[in-house]
């Protein structure tokens, strides 16, 4: 038996776990810019193949009814009539899974009028862009053992959402951030997590105890672990609060039906945010408007009345959707949120008209990730604008739901005034400090900055609380640090009263906000 | 139905590697789902181009698409022109027309209607 080995490197996500190793295989990262063409169009053709064999395996064990559906779905993948439009937009430089979304869903409203017989059904084109969708997603997908301590360079986390971490298991990243999007994910679902571990020679299979709360990873180590305790501060007392807690209102962030499910609707006055791009975590369900509905609908029913609000994708800078959007750390500064959105207005105009059917359901808002300027907002309100009336001739129920936007570029942030079209603000703290640090949140060279610049972080708070009340404008912190006990207070005496975190850090703020007011529930 | 005999609605005009016939659906419906896809896969079957005009319409649509054909709304009594050019224009022409004027061999097959012929694309 090997020798116990420590690995240092830094926290990411506290506690801790022990399994076996299992090595995530390096895949090559596109180089930034290069879209790609020749890759994206080998994908979907291979893609557009593999959908066509399984269709046709599925058409030898069927009834002859069925088949000959199947044979037509067939014929129709094979029609270049059908397909050229998804290369030429590939040539262009869209990603495959876009590319063929963009073009199956302009063919759905250009070609399917299903009043006859010989319209092309919806359906049948619907069918094949997930069916194609899901080829596409399938090469990519690769989930791991349960129980296991996932090893890798960096993870996407569409693989973090994808695995079953109820049966334990750990994250040891070569690379990755605190700051990053997976790190915040295993936070919030309560996965220990060390980053910048450096070269990491670990084997297949090797025991590894992961300490997320020291950083350390150790090798082959000799020590048990007693089941962890459970987080008793997050759940009792909570349920008769509905939300309130010193003088402020707790709002949950949602990234997962899995985090929905853990979460007790009473103690929570609603959902403050809710990352679709993380919950509709495949290209193929982001691209599909049923199963946006469906996942919004799980969420309004489960709070039952309380408001839910709804984050549209926030695509493009570190966040990736394989086969949609290559993730590139450099262009946080690029086209991501809104503004990747507005580019791709097939895939924005898809997810509105899921929004404004889930609005039909309950208390839903709509929060516009990375918004800059107003025309943003505005362009975004004339399209939900759009789909509304279209929803509506087209007979299917729904509601346009109050647009909000989220503060977390500093110009939209000094200017709250000039975004009058706002019904509310949203202060997204981790993006708002690195663009006002100038220091990237993925890098750990200056990852120190971030907490230096605390200071004209709460200078700024101080200026968009004031600018939302003098606009009348309901505003709310989602960001790590509305889940910070040792932050709270500053922001609650700021005046900005509506918090919305993580799950799992319910139970200390909530405690460190009653401490504020010397222990009294309310 | 006799193979062979031309009507008022099958006349065809022979060329070298080039060949056209007009040809009257008598199928129920027409060229839904079912029958389309009929039709596409035996045109596919042959090196030649295929394409359809619809009664006195000039546009000749590609007679492999699928899309296009579905598109073309081709119901009970529409006057459909075939023409093929290149490698087996004329046996590509024969036995397209041959599928229409056998109603898609719907009677007799329902269900797989993907042709007699070779019915899976080339």
């Amino acid at each position: 038996m090997a020798a116990p080995r420590d690995l240092p490197g830094r926290p990411a996500a506290p506690g801790r776990a022990i399994g076996p190793a299992f090595r995530a295989e390096e895949r090559p990262v596109p180089a930034p810019g290069a879209p790609g063409e020749g890759d994206a169009r080998a994908a979907l053709e291979a893609a557009v193949a593999l959908a066509v064999a399984e269709l046709g395996e599925l058409a030898a064990r069927s009834d002859a009814e069925s088949a000959g559906i199947l044979d037509f779905q067939i014929e129709l993948l094979l029609d270049g009539e059908l397909t050229a439009p998804a290369f030429a937009r590939i040539e262009r430089g869209e990603a495959a899974a876009l590319a063929w979304a963009g073009a199956m869903g302009a063919h759905i409203d250009t070609l399917a009028t299903d009043g006859d017989a010989f319209a092309l059904r919806a359906a049948d084109l619907a069918d094949l862009r997930s069916r194609v969708l899901d080829a596409l997603a399938g090469r990519t997908r690769a989930d791991f053992p349960d129980g296991a301590v996932y090893v890798g360079r960096d993870m996407p986390p569409s693989v973090f959402l994808a695995h079953d971490w109820s049966k334990g298991g750990a994250v040891a990243l070569a690379a990755g951030s605190p700051a990053s999007h997976v790190a915040i994910l295993a936070r919030a679902r309560g996965v220990p997590m060390v980053v910048g571990l450096g070269g990491l020679s670990v084997g297949n299979g090797d025991r590894l105890l992961v300490d997320g709360t020291q950083g350390v990873v150790r090798l082959h180590p000799e020590e048990r672990l007693d089941a962890p305790p459970p987080d008793l501060a997050v759940r009792a007392p909570a349920a008769l609060l509905g939300g309130q807690a010193g003088g402020a209102r707790l709002f949950a962030n949602i990234d997962t039906l899995a985090d929905l499910d853990a979460l007790d609707p009473a103690s929570v006055a609603g959902i403050g945010l809710v990352r679709t791009e993380f919950l509709l975590a495949e290209a193929a369900e982001a691209l599909d408007e049923e199963r946006h509905l469906a996942a919004y609908r799980r969420i309004v029913e489960r709070m039952d009345g309380r408001p839910v609000t709804l984050r549209m994708l926030d695509l493009g800078g570190d966040k990736a959707l394989p086969g949609l959007v290559a993730g590139d750390p450099g262009s946080v500064l690029g086209a991501r949120g809104v503004r990747f959105l507005l580019a791709h207005p097939d895939l924005a105009r898809l997810q509105a008209r899921a929004l404004i059917r889930a609005a039909a359901l309950g208390p839903v808002s709509v929060l516009l990730p990375m918004v800059t300027l107003p025309q943003e907002l505005s362009a975004m309100a004339a399209l939900f604008d759009e789909e509304a009336a279209r929803l509506a001739r087209q007979g299917v129920p729904g509601r346009r739901p109050p647009l909000g936007i989220m503060v977390e570029v500093p110009a939209a942030a000094l200017t709250l005034d000039l975004f009058a079209e706002a019904a509310f603000f949203s202060v997204g703290t981790n993006d708002l400090v690195q663009y006002l640090a100038a220091a990237a949140r993925d890098n750990p060279a200056v990852a120190h900055l971030h907490a230096g610049a605390e200071a004209a972080m709460f200078r700024l708070l101080d200026t968009i609380a004031t600018a939302a009340r003098a606009a009348g404008r309901p505003v709310s912190v989602c960001g790590d640090l509305a889940g910070d006990p040792a932050a709270v207070g500053r922001l609650v005496a700021l005046g900005l009263r509506e918090l919305s975190l993580a799950p799992s850090r319910l139970g200390a703020v909530r405690a460190a906000l009653q401490g504020l007011t010397g222990g009294a529930p309310g | 139905m006799s193979e062979t005999a031309p009507s008022h609605a099958f006349t065809r005009i022979a060329a070298s590697h080039r060949s056209q016939v007009e040809v009257e659906v008598t199928h129920g419906v027409g060229l839904h789902a079912r029958p389309s896809v009929a039709f596409t896969r035996l045109a596919k079957s042959f090196p030649c181009t295929v394409e359809v005009a619809v009664d006195g319409s000039g546009e000749w649509l590609n007679g492999k698409s699928i899309v296009k054909i579905i598109g073309a709304r081709i119901r009970r009594g529409t006057r459909l022109r075939i023409r093929a050019e290149g490698a087996r224009a004329e046996e590509a022409v024969a036995a397209l027309s041959e599928l229409v004027r056998r109603d898609f061999d719907e009677d007799r097959r329902h269900g797989r209607a993907d042709g007699r012929a070779d019915g899976r694309p080339a």
